[in-house]
């Protein structure tokens, strides 16, 4: 029955063969990490102010249909294609709209925790999702979701002034909130680029262990 | 015969099969795939494949669908509600076989 157990959670697991899916998520961490400082490094009236959330959606929104263009001309033609019962991107969306209300009720209890601690939370919780998506199918990968957990303690300890100072020119002058921005400023740098490097080799490698196929009928 | 062993002689023979149980197993986690993921992950070439999708078809636990992704052809396969039905049943009677 075990082997059945595996079986039925082969389709899932070949969503990331290709590491596309870790690409994915890179981009969606360094896209708002980018649109996090052009809002932090702007004057106030400028226009990040106010299409940054926008900008955030509008990528959340294009990633998954990023990720279907680019396994349409190379993962389906190498090693097939698959049709899941529950859509990645309904998921993806139903994700970051938890993680939105999430956000909203830490800054609603604000006053009573320390809101960066939230951060760090959350920054594990992120290492451990990556850890149940990706590193089931490939060991190694439990490195990465590792790496991402160490890196989200080291942020949390890192000195409140090196942290405000990321998010210094912001043009909410209060130190807690530079802080914040700091930390999530920099947890979104280490958990895209972590996520790039690892989707990376996930690539070079199924490209090239695999081949794509002459064009034949089947 | 006791309950146990009938149990035994209930299960589903066309699923039974190693190459089918495979191939049913993963068209149940999936909604649809194509034939090349299922020769892929079965490692099974392609006459054999074809032989198991051709008996499942006749049971009626796979729809068969023939297109094209751009000019290539594409077999695209998925479970009917028989075959889903079909394959819980059997996982029931295997667990309570087992």
């Amino acid at each position: 029955m075990d082997q059945v157990g595996k079986l039925l959670a082969r389709p899932r697991l070949y969503y990331n063969i290709d590491g596309l899916g870790e690409l994915g998520g890179s981009v969606l961490c360094l896209g708002y990490a980018l649109l996090l400082w052009l809002r932090m490094h702007s004057p106030a009236d400028s226009v990040w102010q106010r299409i940054s959330s926008f900008s955030f959606l509008a990528l959340l929104l294009l990633i998954p249909y990023g990720i279907k263009a680019v396994k349409t001309r190379i993962t389906y033609p190498r090693t097939g294609f698959v049709e899941y019962r529950k859509p990645f991107h309904t998921q993806a969306i139903a994700g970051a709209l938890g993680a939105l209300t999430a956000v909203g009720v830490a800054i609603g209890f604000r006053r009573h925790w320390d809101i960066s601690a939230l951060v760090s939370l959350a920054g594990l919780a992120f290492a451990a999702s990556c850890g149940y998506h990706f590193a089931r199918a490939v060991r190694w990968k439990w490195v990465i979701a590792g790496a991402m957990a160490v890196a989200t303690f080291v942020i949390a300890f890192l000195p409140t002034n090196v942290l405000g100072a990321l998010g210094n020119d912001s043009p909410v002058a209060h130190p807690d909130r530079a802080k914040l921005d700091g930390t999530v400023l920099l947890s979104l740098m280490v958990y895209g680029a972590m996520l790039l490097i690892s989707g990376g080799i996930s690539l070079g490698i199924y490209l090239r262990q695999t081949q794509a196929p002459a064009q034949e009928g089947q | 015969m006791n309950r146990q062993i009938r149990t035994i002689a209930d299960l589903d023979r066309v699923i039974h099969e190693p190459g089918r149980l495979m191939i049913v197993a993963l068209l149940f986690a999936a909604d649809r795939a194509d034939f090349l993921y299922l020769q892929h992950e079965t490692a099974m070439n392609k006459g054999t494949l074809s032989s198991h999708l051709s008996r499942l078809e006749e049971a009626g636990y796979v729809a068969v669908t023939k297109t094209y992704r751009g000019k290539v052809p594409q077999t695209l396969l998925c479970l009917t509600g028989a075959g889903r039905k079909a394959f819980e049943q059997y996982r029931r009677n295997l667990k309570e076989a087992l």
